[in-house]
């Protein structure tokens, strides 16, 4: 085995940043989409409306207990079908593995999202909906300035273990052919025969992603939990496990 | 519409789907090897995880460190980089893998780091006063922690661990793209063979999954039920 870092300087450092771009444009797409579907979807299955009900269960069950690869590839592969003929020729020549990738990751994440947001919603005390709605606010209102701000304090921690997943899950992007970074190492490992390094810089690419976006979710939440730190100035945020010895 | 999926639904492409060249050509493959892979790696990764989570919980730096460090390096990696690094490190060295191997590793590492992760967090669930009940009641400290700390803990992570053996059966669908004849692969050669049925040939799958799946959840579902449990397994 004779591995020599040096080359990631050359040709094979291009591809990876290539990839890097790629796999960051992709994460932050379907980020977005998979928390707005969540958000929505995680609301109205909160309210718990009859109509909705079983569209919404159907939709989450099915995301959540299929894999993500044949998601994508199921969304790749009958885009011609499920789509309008034009619309698809339209596509085609923009080259759609993109936007499968991104629709495809954002619906499976989004029902995770949907879950944890619903959980959140329900851990605030259903009286402080109530007591607005009662105070007047209109529905919207009441779920945005009350309900939501109360939950979101709980939803940080689930909702960035979702975003590191996510973040890991753009990898099977490759699978469709889009040219993030997993795809790159494939392409690097057969054509410059640079295997192992680029194998390595990618795994510790991965890593910093994902510990960027622990992180954030740190700082997103020590903001958010300003206010209970500044009602009681002695009590530390609770490290994880301070509970048994 | 009906057309497409009779042509999908043949007998001969379904027993690809479940067994794959079993009968054949005599390789397992299709439903039969993702179930393989799957509670081999299950099982691999829930004895990997339930050590490293008690090592997690344990105060002692020596314990804590190493299993710290296994579980966020092995967590905060795509589980394709894995496979990779599984199929593609050990011939560097000169050791012979095959990709079931391969795959069957790296799932379980990635796995076990999760449900380390889960078993440490039902450990600290819990309540304190348990233990200092416990100890009042004159229980030895190894005592403490197999009779009440532990079949607390068990029941309490549960419906986590539902969650994460899901995930890692879904998970074997990723042996395809190294080329393993799993589910994924077979569905795909189907599919690229009818080449006019992609909707039917991938919902078959995704239904296929969706089965396996939920009667995973529904099984560790019923052990939640504590009744139940004691009956089937301490028969009290």
């Amino acid at each position: 085995m004779n591995s020599d870092f040096s080359v990631l300087l050359g040709e094979p450092g291009r591809l990876i940043l290539v990839g890097l771009v790629e796999t960051l444009k992709l994460a932050a797409c379907s980020l977005v989409l998979a928390i707005a579907i969540g958000t929505v979807v995680g609301t109205v299955r909160w309210i718990g409306w009859r109509l909705t009900e079983p569209f919404c269960w159907l939709y989450i069950e099915f995301a959540r207990n299929t894999p993500p690869v044949v998601q994508i590839l199921f969304w790749y592969f009958s885009a011609s079908f499920v789509l309008p003929t034009p619309m698809f020729m339209a596509l085609r020549d923009f080259g759609y593995e993109l936007g499968a990738a991104i629709l495809a990751l954002a619906l499976y994440h989004g029902a995770f999202f949907a879950e944890v947001i619903r959980a959140g919603l329900n851990s605030v005390p259903k009286g402080q909906f109530e007591a607005a709605r009662a105070l007047g606010l209109r529905f919207p209102q009441a779920l945005g300035k009350v309900a939501f701000p109360q939950a979101i304090r709980v939803l940080v921690p689930p909702l960035v273990n979702e975003a590191t997943a996510l973040i890991k899950n753009t990898s099977l992007a490759m699978a469709i052919g889009v040219g993030e970074m997993t795809f790159q190492y494939r392409a690097i490992d057969n054509f410059l025969f640079r295997g192992l390094e680029a194998l390595t810089a990618i795994t510790v690419i991965y890593m910093l992603l994902c510990l960027i976006a622990v992180g954030v979710g740190r700082l997103i939440n020590r903001a958010l939990s300003r206010h209970i730190r500044a009602r009681h100035p002695g009590r530390a945020v609770l490290p994880a496990g301070s509970i048994i010895q | 519409m009906m057309d497409n999926w009779a042509r999908v639904w043949t007998p001969a492409n379904l027993e690809r789907l479940l067994v794959g060249d079993l009968f054949s050509r005599g390789q397992m493959g299709g439903l039969l090897l993702t179930l393989c892979i799957g509670f081999l790696a299950i099982a691999g990764s829930t004895l990997i995880g339930a050590v490293v989570g008690i090592m997690r919980a344990s105060p002692r730096k020596a314990l804590n460190i190493p299993a710290m460090l296994y579980v966020q390096g092995f967590r905060n990696v795509p589980l394709l980089i894995l496979v990779f690094w599984a199929y593609f490190l050990p011939p560097a060295f000169g050791i012979q893998t095959s990709k079931f191997l391969s795959v069957l590793v790296a799932l379980t590492l990635f796995t076990g780091a999760y449900i380390a992760e889960i078993v440490q967090g039902g450990i600290r669930s819990v309540a304190p006063s348990n233990l200092e009940a416990a100890r009042a009641l004159g229980l030895g400290q190894r005592q403490i922690h197999l009779w009440v700390v532990l079949p607390q803990a068990f029941f309490n992570m549960l419906p986590a661990l539902a969650g994460r053996y899901v995930v890692s059966m879904k998970n074997t669908s990723l042996a395809f793209l190294i080329g393993l004849m799993d589910l994924t692969e077979i569905g795909k050669q189907i599919g690229a063979r009818l080449m006019t049925a992609p909707v039917e040939v991938y919902l078959t799958l995704l239904i296929m999954y969706f089965v396996v799946n939920r009667g995973l959840t529904m099984c560790v579902r019923l052990l939640e039920n504590r009744q139940y449990f004691n009956r089937l397994f301490l028969r009290i």
